[in-house]
């Protein structure tokens, strides 16, 4: 791939995921008690740790959205960003495999939803194409245009 | 010196420069990528101090047990130690719960070391009216058969609980679970196929919103919200009462 290509695809995906996250996240801070509620719905984890990830995750989210929006730390942050969406892939489609109905969570709400059943596999589908940005951007990252770390991490050119 | 001599030496000198410079910036990125990583650290601390104070999933004031006007208690009013639990007679977690607790709860109060009291209340008339014809049959036997026939039929309507995807029973069903339960057709009959107790559930619904319940199964212990699954809540009361 061509750099022009690679750099300006890179700040596509990062646009793409880092505003996902920003809603996802900004929507859950709010109402904390909603996000921990809809942690549990899931029931994967612990009650020892269920109000703690549901206070935190809307907070990550925001921050790791707003890190890839300005290219801050880009390569880690893609990479945390992905971690995320491989856990929340794996949180739904057990859902689903267990037969449970509920509201993924993932913009606000969660806990009993009717109709889950048919919205998990577009669920599913938005995460995983979510996963291959962030994946992209992990990989290709350091390239991507408009990137706060070309500020940051400037390269003294070599004196010969 | 020889010239070749002279020139290895500079190229050496050149490259130990390099080398320097190579160093120098990667203690520079280094530092760099740390402060930000400390700052977003901060950040998100920050941000979890603020949301764990905004959430208000634990903040229950719930009217202590025994004293509700909209639930049936079982046990010593003057029991050491006391559980509420709110509840939808729709909401299937509330199933649960009772299958995990209710022989347990039946012998702590029996011992004298439970009081327990249900609140049902109607939350999920979105998803069907079982949920509040349910609530309403429920006022009906407590108030014309009386608190045992009530946690009777209060048990049966869970033995018995729909799916939230239907079907529901109707208030024939319901009627008939009354009586199955104890109470007597003639002084029930009315009020279930009627559902003449709205304004009950309405306020019995209306008093668990302002004691702050957002959700079923809400489970109060000694005045505190215990979260958890059935199992989780189980635990906390039996260790309370141990």
């Amino acid at each position: 791939m061509g750099g022009l290509v690679v750099g300006w695809l890179g700040l596509l995906a990062r646009l793409a995921t880092g505003g996902v996250w920003i809603v996802a996240g900004a929507l859950k801070i709010p109402d904390p008690a909603a996000s921990v509620q809809a942690v549990r719905a899931y029931r994967l984890l612990p009650e020892a740790v269920v109000p703690t990830v549901g206070q935190l995750l809307p907070v990550v989210e925001v921050v790791v959205g707003l890190a890839l929006v300005v290219g801050l730390l880009t390569r880690t942050m893609a990479v945390v960003s992905a971690v995320l969406f491989v856990a929340f892939i794996i949180a739904i489609a057990s859902a689903w495999a267990r037969g449970l109905t509920i509201d993924c969570g993932c913009f606000g709400g969660g806990g009993y939803d009717p109709d889950a059943a048919e919205k998990y596999p577009w669920e599913i589908a938005r995460d995983v194409a979510l996963l291959a940005g962030s994946v992209f951007v992990a990989a290709f990252g350091h390239r991507s245009r408009w990137a706060l770390d070309h500020v940051l991490f400037r390269r003294t050119p070599l004196e010969s | 010196m020889s010239k070749k001599n002279r020139a290895e030496d500079r190229a050496s000198r050149a490259a130990e420069a390099r080398a320097a410079q190579q160093r120098a910036e990667r203690r520079r990125t280094i530092r760099m990528a740390t402060i930000v990583a400390v700052g977003m650290a901060l950040v998100i601390l920050a941000g979890f101090l603020l949301t764990r104070a905004l959430d208000t999933s634990k903040d229950v004031s719930a009217t202590p047990a025994g004293t509700s006007e909209h639930g049936v208690t079982v046990g010593d009013p003057d029991a050491p130690h006391s559980v509420i639990v709110y509840e939808d007679f729709l909401c299937p977690f509330c199933g649960e719960l009772e299958g995990a607790t209710r022989d347990a709860f039946e012998r702590l109060a029996e011992e004298g070391d439970l009081l327990v009291e249900y609140r049902p209340f109607n939350l999920l008339e979105r998803i069907s009216d079982y949920s509040p014809r349910a609530v309403n049959a429920f006022a009906v036997v407590l108030e014309e058969s009386g608190p045992e026939v009530a946690k009777r039929y209060h048990d049966l309507l869970f033995d018995n609980q729909p799916s939230e995807s239907g079907p529901f029973p109707d208030n024939q069903d319901l009627l008939d679970l009354a009586v199955e339960a104890g109470a007597d057709e003639a002084d029930v009959s009315e009020g279930i196929l009627e559902v003449t107790m709205r304004d009950w559930v309405d306020a019995a619904t209306a008093a668990a919103v302002e004691a702050g319940v957002q959700g079923t199964p809400t489970v109060i212990l000694d005045g505190k919200v215990v979260q958890g699954g059935p199992q989780d809540i189980l635990d906390a009361v039996l260790e309370a009462t141990a």
